[in-house]
């Protein structure tokens, strides 16, 4: 720039500097150039930290879990793939979570709707809320033995908390006026419930399905842990119990990448059953 | 301006309000006395504005109207029948919209009749011809909260119409709105009621806005309970000008005579 205008003797120095300057602005100004760098260093740390054997001989390398995960798609462990373990855990959750639900959803609305059967439900509710699901496992074995039904059990119960409150809260913290505009322009109690009573708590609704749905996720696994021969907890146990770190992590991984696929799913599940959910408050 | 008021009794009151008080108990024991005493016609065809400062208790009055509240004492009728229940020959415009917002545009005009049973096909007929009235045509599939505060209220007059009432209650609407589109709004409004005619109810706290609006006005005296303390008949040809000398010297008789901050 201002060699052009000057004199053309003294080459400008000082530009080639400035320019990779630039250039690595540019570059960090790029939130995917951050996101790869991120990813990037922490697998590179992580390979450092298992190469240095910082926490002993129990680091895989991220290669290591790479392969195993390869591994278990075709040698069966306890004579099951990887995929039939999986989906060992996810029908689990979805009996589980689909029985707390459906009990949790209507009992939630007509808490709701109807000061009696708060009366009675809330007491016992708040009683038994506070208790972590996992805190079943024990008595759910002791009554259900060690097959599915204890495990469906701790499910159910850990689906049912967050269901419940988010029905009966939907329901309650419904804005009045809305009823005031449906009973103005001619409706029913009946109408009035359908059309307001549903139609408004239908996203705390969603939004306690969408919690207790990853809610039952981490029961399975926890209940896997404690007595199972398939799922996604038992790969788990099995890695410790082989004192292979990188089964173990494996496991992790793929657990991770469902927990999140279903929370994209419910995502979008939520944007076409109610379209309208931006406009509610908070 | 008291004589054009004497010319209005000879009209036909479409809803009464005699001896009306409203007292609210809250928190069990404290009482609100709200409205005290309340005697007022609203005439057939009329455009009555109920004027009067926050906490008047006019809110109260209107939907005491609507029969979403009971009064304490005293009765309100419409056409000589108790209103004791909200129904579809009341529709009631809010301020803060009240829209469902999980329906379109259509589906909240329709609201309504769906309530009433009307077929779809009727349904869709007469909520299009009052989405176009509003001026809102292309927007039939738009949801609430896609839409601006003035098109709201809007969808919230069209609703209220598309329900054919005998009486439309309007609840400060335009009270949440900018000044631009309030004056904007004043004007749809008496465009919109030049058209269907009916009763109409339309309560503010805007000296203004009851001017360009009102065939009469009614003041709700500011303190709780809120009573009755001044009748004004409003002769202005429409449309009419906020700079209009009449409408001026209207606005400072009003201004002065009530003792009120508006």
């Amino acid at each position: 720039m201002a060699s052009q205008t000057g004199t053309t003797t003294i080459p400008n120095r000082r530009q080639p500097p400035r320019r990779l300057i630039k250039v690595l602005f540019s570059a960090f100004g790029n939130r995917y150039f951050l996101y790869t760098l991120s990813v990037v260093m922490f697998l590179t740390f992580w390979d450092l930290a298992a190469v240095q054997k910082i926490l002993g001989n129990f680091l895989p390398r991220p290669i290591e879990v790479l392969s195993q995960l390869m591994s278990l798609n075709t040698e069966p462990l306890a004579s099951k793939t990887l995929f039939e373990h999986l989906w060992a855990s996810i029908h689990r959750v979805l009996i589980g979570w689909a029985i707390g639900v459906s009990i949790a959803v209507p009992l939630g609305i007509f808490m709701g709707l109807n000061p009696y059967v708060r009366a009675i439900v809330k007491p016992v509710f708040d009683l038994l809320k506070p208790m972590p699901p996992i805190s079943w496992i024990s008595l759910s074995i002791l009554w259900f033995g060690l097959g599915e039904e204890s495990k469906v059990f701790i499910i159910a119960i850990g689906s049912f908390v967050p269901c419940i409150l988010n029905s009966y809260n939907g329901i309650r913290l419904i804005d009045p006026a809305l009823y005031d505009a449906a009973r103005m322009l001619g409706a029913s109690r009946r109408q009035e419930i359908v059309e307001v009573g549903f139609f408004a708590s239908a996203p705390a609704i969603f939004a306690g399905l969408q919690i207790s749905l990853s809610i039952a996720w981490s029961c399975v696994l926890a209940a896997e842990l404690v007595g199972s021969r398939s799922g996604m907890g038992f790969i788990i146990i099995l890695g410790m119990n082989q004192s292979s770190p990188a089964l173990i992590i494996a496991g992790m991984v793929v657990i991770a990448i469902t927990a999140c696929l279903i929370s994209v799913g419910m995502d979008r599940l939520e944007n076409i059953v109610c379209p309208w959910k931006r406009e509610l408050p908070q | 301006m008291e004589e054009g008021t004497a010319a209005m009794k000879n009209a036909q009151a479409k809803i009464e309000f005699r001896n009306v008080s409203k007292t609210f108990i809250q928190k069990e024991t404290q009482k609100v006395h709200v409205l005290n005493d309340i005697n007022l016609s609203v005439y057939e065809n009329e455009f009555l504005v109920i004027l009067g400062p926050g906490q008047s208790g006019k809110t109260t009055l209107l939907r005491i109207a609507g029969g979403l509240e009971r009064p304490s004492t005293g009765e309100v009728t419409l056409d000589g029948r108790e209103i004791t229940d909200p129904g579809p020959d009341r529709s009631m415009v809010f301020q803060t919209y009240s829209l469902f917002p999980w329906r379109t545009v259509l589906g909240n005009v329709e609201a309504g009749l769906r309530f009433k049973g009307v077929t779809r096909k009727k349904r869709r007929e007469i909520a299009k011809k009052y989405i176009e009235l509003v001026g809102l045509n292309g927007f039939e599939t738009a949801f609430p909260h896609q839409l601006s505060g003035g098109m709201k209220q809007r969808v919230g007059i069209a609703r209220a119409y598309a329900n054919k009432p005998v009486v439309l209650l309007l609840d400060e609407p335009f009270g949440q709105l900018d000044a631009q589109t309030r004056m904007l709004m004043e004007k749809e409004i008496i465009r919109i009621w030049e058209e269907e005619k009916g009763t109409v109810v339309f309560v503010t706290n805007n000296i203004d806005e009851a001017i360009y609006l009102a065939d009469r006005i009614v003041i709700l005296e500011g303190k709780l309970p809120g009573k009755i303390s001044g009748e004004y008949k409003v002769n202005l040809p429409r449309p009419r000008e906020h700079t209009d000398i009449e409408f001026l010297k209207l606005r400072k008789e009003i201004f002065n005579s009530t003792e009120l901050i508006l």
